[in-house]
């Protein structure tokens, strides 16, 4: 083929005369669906950090991430300093005490990885190439669980490896803390998941970014309040189940049904109901909001 | 083996508008000109050909894989430039068309080293590096094509590739699309409502009007000389008309054209000698062609007595 062959002809342009290696084609390997899968996966991800973007869309995921990481420091750091003094923190307690952070960055960041390819029409571009919609769908997904895994996962190992230094026995401490890694990665996953899928659903179906923040803010608030509200003014079963409205609850029981333990005080511990029951209600949630993001993209023109 | 093959094709929104209408064509690879006016149904064939819709009915081929069943496979040799903005303003042209690049299955050094080249090729230099927002209107059409071609596509699909183009950015972008399907030889149909256009850079027309096809035929074919000559002057064109006859041609006034048949070069120097005598002001001499504008012309007016 002649086109395969590089003809150098001097050409006139505004930028002066420049050596035109003519058209090559190319006959490397394609490597098909997987592997669009894996860029779009890994692309999105470091979108959610504003990798690769202007400093402006750094701001928010990393600002929300330093916030998520301080407070864990902070006690680290005074417990390095006073031995033996006890840290507010744990395992058990510090995602849900951080909750704010995880549910600002979910409605700031799942609009990012979806609602701008939306506005911007760039789906009509993803969906002309080998990627399939549900791909893109679980692509997207995927990198929101990943970042918001990430995020949690972060100050929990801050605590993890302050308690290891403020240890005298350093080697023991290590031996001591081998027994907490299910916890250490588990809690982070069960956040994460349930999270970025409700996130992905909400944003998903609308390409207004700030419509799809205040939406999931929405959300996040209004389940809380009126979570709180009946469990405080309901009486008998209602204040019972109240609780459950709100995702964080569900997530908190499921972490303790699965990798760890009551939160003393919290409404999981206070509702008085068999754990399975969360763990239950926050993989229906999940799957629904799941489907939900795959229905919008089978629906969706491109 | 056709490139892009359909058979009784229909695709209908809702129960009401019918966009394609048992469209049924063949085409050899070249480079297709796809023309109708707006609402004709040329960007629903474009997608269903990239299996971004589907068929209401009928079946569609392109590179002898199935549209309705081999999707991606089909999509991993196609490039396709939509109609609308479809990029997204906060990447540069580099990453965005690399990124693509490897959407569409390139290894990323490849991507990249593809991504350098194209934007060369489209004419972006130094910009390319600068976030996607800030480009004129002309840059973003050309980042458009860059990244229909990045993947060096056997099929490249361009919807209105000239889309709010001034005159010069026009000119440049039929260029543009001249050369991939010339030079770089890619397969490529161009669909336009600009007759002019398909014109310039096309080797072969399809022209469909409310789903329905109306031709499918070589350029060359619409735009051979009719053998009449145009002869237009200041003034005088009835008489001038009149001498012509008197000398014995065959020849009628249209305004200030004479049309002058010419089966042979005999009436050229009869026409020059006559004006002459007359003493007129000849303002243009031409060879008339029929133009694609006869096409739809034609068609209409069957339409009508329909």
């Amino acid at each position: 083929m002649t086109r395969r062959e590089a003809a150098v002809v001097p050409r006139e342009s505004a930028t002066g005369a420049i050596y035109d290696l003519g058209y090559r084609g190319y006959d490397g390997p394609r490597l098909g669906r997987r592997a669009a899968f894996a860029t779009l996966f890994w692309a999105s991800l470091r979108a959610a950090f504003g990798l690769g973007r202007s400093g402006r869309s750094k701001v928010v995921p990393w600002g929300l991430s330093a916030i998520m990481i301080v407070p864990a420091a902070v006690a680290g750091a005074i417990q390095a300093l006073a031995p033996g003094g006890l840290s507010p923190f744990n395992y058990d307690n510090y995602l849900w005490d951080l909750q704010p952070i995880l549910a600002l960055f979910v409605a700031a960041q799942a609009p990012e990885l979806v609602s701008s390819d939306q506005r911007n029409h760039v789906l009509s571009l993803y969906f002309s190439h080998a990627l399939a919609r549900s791909d893109y769908a679980l692509a997207k997904f995927g990198a929101m669980a990943a970042a918001l895994f990430m995020l949690a996962l972060a100050p929990l190992l801050v605590i993890l490896l302050a308690s290891i230094l403020a240890s005298p026995d350093v080697a023991g401490a290590v031996g001591d803390q081998l027994g907490n890694l299910p916890q250490i990665i588990g809690s982070p996953l069960i956040y994460a998941v349930p999270l970025a899928a409700l996130g992905m659903a909400i944003a998903s179906f609308t390409p207004r970014r700030a419509y799809a923040t205040g939406a999931i803010i929405a959300v996040f608030l209004v389940s809380a309040a009126v979570g709180g509200i009946l469990s405080e003014a309901g009486r008998g079963r209602l204040s019972l189940v109240a609780p459950l409205i709100n995702p964080f609850v569900l997530l908190d029981g499921t972490r303790n049904w699965l990798v760890g333990n009551s939160i003393p005080d919290s409404p999981v511990s206070r509702a008085d109901l068999t754990l399975p029951v969360f763990g239950v209600l926050t993989a229906a949630v999940t799957l629904i909001a799941i489907g939900a993001v795959l229905w919008r993209y089978r629906r969706i023109a491109a | 083996m056709p490139l892009i093959s359909t058979s009784s094709l229909t695709k209908r929104y809702g129960s009401s508008v019918t966009a394609l209408d048992g469209l049924t064509l063949d085409v050899e690879p070249g480079i297709i000109g796809l023309v109708g006016a707006n609402g004709a149904g040329k960007s629903t064939l474009l997608k269903i050909l990239l299996g971004l819709l589907e068929p209401t009915s009928g079946s569609a081929t392109v590179m002898d894989m199935d549209v309705a069943t081999q999707g991606p496979e089909i999509r991993q040799y196609v490039g396709y430039l939509p109609e609308h903005d479809c990029l997204p303003p906060d990447v540069s042209a580099t990453e965005f068309v690399s990124h693509m690049g490897r959407m569409a299955g390139l290894p990323p050094a490849a991507a990249r080293e593809r991504t350098a080249e194209v934007l060369r090729h489209v004419g972006l230099y130094e910009e390319r590096y600068r976030p996607i927002g800030g480009y004129s209107t002309g840059m973003k059409q050309r980042v458009k094509l860059a990244q229909a071609i990045v993947h060096d596509p056997k099929l490249l699909l361009l919807d209105e590739p000239t889309n709010g183009l001034d005159p010069a950015g026009r000119d440049e972008m039929l260029d543009l699309v001249h050369r991939t399907g010339t030079e770089f030889g890619i397969a490529t149909v161009v669909a336009s409502h600009l007759l002019g256009e398909i014109e310039r850079v096309c080797t072969y027309l399809l022209a469909i009007d409310a789903g329905k096809l109306l031709q499918s035929a070589p350029i060359s074919s619409f735009v051979e000389r009719t053998g009449t000559l145009g002869v237009e002057v200041e003034d005088g064109a009835d008489a001038l008309a009149e001498r012509l006859v008197a000398a014995g041609l065959t020849a009628v006034a249209d305004g200030r054209n004479v049309l002058v048949d010419c089966p042979d070069e005999r009436p050229y120097d009869i026409v020059r000698d006559v004006i002459d005598e007359m003493g007129l002001a000849l303002t243009r001499l031409e060879q008339r062609r029929h133009r694609l504008e006869d096409l739809f012309r034609v068609e209409g007016r069957t339409d009508d007595a329909a």
